[in-house]
């Protein structure tokens, strides 16, 4: 095969095969980095939808519409304050809806699986994704008191399974709609009757229990609380108050307390929206009875919708960090060429006394730089895809969200242009070095 | 045309830039003229301005005044790629170190002369091997940095002729040697020049070669190193 420009470039590349493969790594990390970044940034926004499944509105008396959504659906704290179930009932039933289910959160089982308790129409209801439902992997939702079913990736880091026996921790430490720090109540076992298959939701990391058996043990706190101030003189030690004594009947409204509501309006047959949803926001929003202890009615889709404009500004703070990291590594090829040049004025000269022009030098310059450009932009995009499917796979196992990488052309296309583009930029100040060197100066004999 | 001398030079002048202010070398040569395939060594003093003079033939410096005519081209008539492509395609160069491209075959070093010239692309390893067979290169596919230092002559010879110039320039050529290996190479330039019509101008302050020389000039005499 004949000599060509080609042959040069990559020749030299391959010479000088240390500083070559560094550059190209760095390079490569850039820009996989950068579109690790623009593929979460889009396909994340949709995995937050996605969680909130078929739910409407949820109502809660957290401070804000976003709050009630974080807390209420995706595990990321307790609610402040709970709506008690009176209300709930009262909702239920005054408002034209498909569904309502009564959910309390605040509860953990070793302080970092949430407990949701709620009635067993969570499980027939509620979706947890459009694209989802409840299935159970093993044994069946719970049918009576202090029993749980577990969710797919709570069970997998756990090895909680069909028949095992926990004891939750009633009162996260960060809850106050129970009113008591978080401790355990080693008299309620729990036992556990189902284990869900994965949603790709933030519920796969959730413990589910109905809501009567986290009563009976607010029941227990109150009583004993009652009984420290004295409120109760006939009962004189705290054996009258534990699990053998509590049951339904010792229930008053005051412990059968909730956090949030998920609502679901009725809608025609076969549509997921509906022109009352706004109707039924407005109304538990202004409706005198609610007026004294204001509820918090919030759209999930739109409360995450309003969650992706704030972090916006983070995401476009860290595109334009990865963006910064891309230059950098164009500065890495620049000084690659440049310290090359230092050692290849002699073989330029050389290539100018056999017949090749200043631009060819020029282009064979701005080729090389450009190919480093476009091997990372290669290895980046390989690397930075492999790395979405790792971090989603994380956010999968540890959130339980479950994002799905968007490999866009689009952005595949831009991400490999704007590394062209730099990396032909990075090679100029080389390029001139090669164009400006003088053939005689550099043509005499080394002493 | 055959009766179109390789090179000629008329009232050539170039200034060089004064190093110290009230020093000032000019080098002058009022007429050199070799004709197509004649030999001719250029005697000069080490500093007496003979590199000056090769890159004022290769067109990589401009004169004050005068003229360089390679086979009846003017090169400093020539612009930017149009001289560079003349310049590949009618001078040839041998240098006193060799010049080789380092990470390049021996074969590639041959190509390399021939990618800007109008050779074909299809014919280039077939002309570099025969040529470099023709010249005692047994392993053309060796790097030039691996051969020894008289097969690395051999090769850059091979580079020199291997677009079939009008004129070698010859820089030197047996500095760096002793003398039964200088008569060796000035041989082999010979041989090699003769081979392809080419004609050879080497310029070497080397007293041991000037025998091999029929027509020997002195660039004092010729022109002037001032």
């Amino acid at each position: 095969m004949a000599m060509t420009d080609w042959t040069i470039v990559t020749r030299s590349l391959r010479t000088r095969f240390f500083s070559t493969a560094t550059t190209v790594v760095s390079v490569a990390v850039a820009v996989g980095l950068m579109l690790v970044l623009l593929m979460l940034q889009a396909s994340g926004r949709k995995a937050f939808e996605r969680g909130t499944g078929n739910v409407h509105l949820l109502v809660s008396r957290d401070a804000s519409g976003l709050v009630s959504v974080l807390n209420g659906m995706f595990y990321a704290g307790a609610p402040l304050k709970p709506v008690t179930y009176a209300e709930y009932e009262r909702i239920a039933g005054s408002l034209p809806l498909e569904w309502a289910v009564p959910v309390q959160l605040g509860d953990s089982y070793k302080g970092q699986w949430p407990v949701l308790a709620t009635s067993p129409e969570f499980f027939t209801k509620f979706r947890p994704a459009e694209d989802a439902t409840w299935t159970f992997a093993q044994g069946a939702a719970f049918a009576k008191d202090f029993e749980l079913v577990v969710g797919a990736a709570a069970a997998r880091a756990t090895g909680l399974r069909i028949g095992s026996r926990v004891v939750l921790t009633h009162g996260a430490a960060s809850s106050r709609a129970s009113g008591v720090a978080g401790h355990e109540h080693g008299e309620f076992q729990y036992t556990v009757v189902g284990v869900l298959e994965p949603t790709g939701t933030p519920h796969d990391r959730a413990l589910f229990s109905n809501l009567n058996s986290s009563w009976l043990i607010h029941a227990v706190d109150r009583l004993e609380r009652e009984h420290a101030a004295g409120e109760h003189d006939d009962m004189d030690d705290h054996e009258h108050h534990d699990h053998a004594s509590v049951s339904e009947k010792d229930l008053i409204d005051a412990d059968r307390k909730i956090t949030n509501i998920y609502l679901r309006v009725a809608t025609r047959p076969g549509q997921d929206a509906s022109a009352a949803v706004p109707v039924v926001m407005e109304h538990l929003r202004r409706h005198p009875e609610f007026q004294a202890a204001p509820l918090t009615v919030a759209g999930p889709v739109q409360e995450i919708r309003r969650l992706d404009a704030i972090v916006g500004n983070i995401n476009q703070l860290l595109v334009i960090m990865a963006a910064v990291v891309m230059a950098s590594s164009g500065v890495g090829i620049m000084l690659a060429l440049y310290n090359s040049m230092q050692q290849r004025q002699r073989q330029i000269a050389v290539l100018r006394v056999l017949g090749a022009s200043r631009g060819r030098i020029f282009g064979l310059i701005i080729t090389e730089s450009a190919f480093i450009g476009v091997l990372g932009a290669g290895v980046g995009l390989g690397v930075g895809m492999i790395g979405a499917q790792i971090a989603t796979g994380v956010l999968r196992v540890r959130l339980g969200i479950s994002i799905s990488p968007e490999t866009s052309p689009l952005i595949l296309a831009y991400i490999f242009l704007m590394t062209l583009a730099l990396s032909v930029l990075a090679g100029l100040v080389p390029a001139i070095m090669a164009y400006r060197t003088s053939v005689w100066r550099n043509l005499r004999p080394v002493a | 045309m055959p009766d179109t001398p390789a090179l000629k030079i008329t009232d050539l002048r170039f200034r060089y830039p004064a190093p110290r202010e009230g020093e000032a070398f000019e080098l002058s040569m009022p007429s050199l003229s070799l004709a197509q395939g004649e030999q001719m060594l250029l005697a000069a003093r080490s500093g007496g301005g003979k590199s000056t003079l090769l890159n004022l033939i290769c067109g990589l410096m401009d004169p004050d005044s005068g003229s360089i005519e390679i086979a009846g081209q003017n090169i400093h008539a020539l612009r930017g790629p149009a001289r560079d492509r003349f310049r590949g395609r009618s001078i040839g160069m041998v240098f006193q170190t060799f010049n080789l491209l380092t990470g390049f075959s021996a074969a590639e070093n041959v190509m390399a002369a021939m990618m800007f010239s109008a050779i074909p692309a299809s014919e280039h390893r077939g002309r570099a091997l025969e040529l470099l067979a023709s010249l005692g290169i047994a392993n053309p596919h060796e790097e030039a940095e691996n051969l020894s230092v008289g097969q690395q002559q051999r090769v850059a010879v091979a580079r020199a002729v291997a677009c079939d110039p009008v004129i070698v320039l010859a820089d030197e050529p047996t500095a760096s040697l002793d003398p039964e290996n200088a008569a060796n190479a000035v041989d082999l330039l010979e041989k090699a020049c003769q081979a392809r019509n080419a004609s050879l101008l080497c310029v070497s302050h080397d007293p041991t070669i000037a025998s091999r020389f029929t027509r020997r000039e002195s660039l004092a005499i010729a022109g002037a190193a001032l």
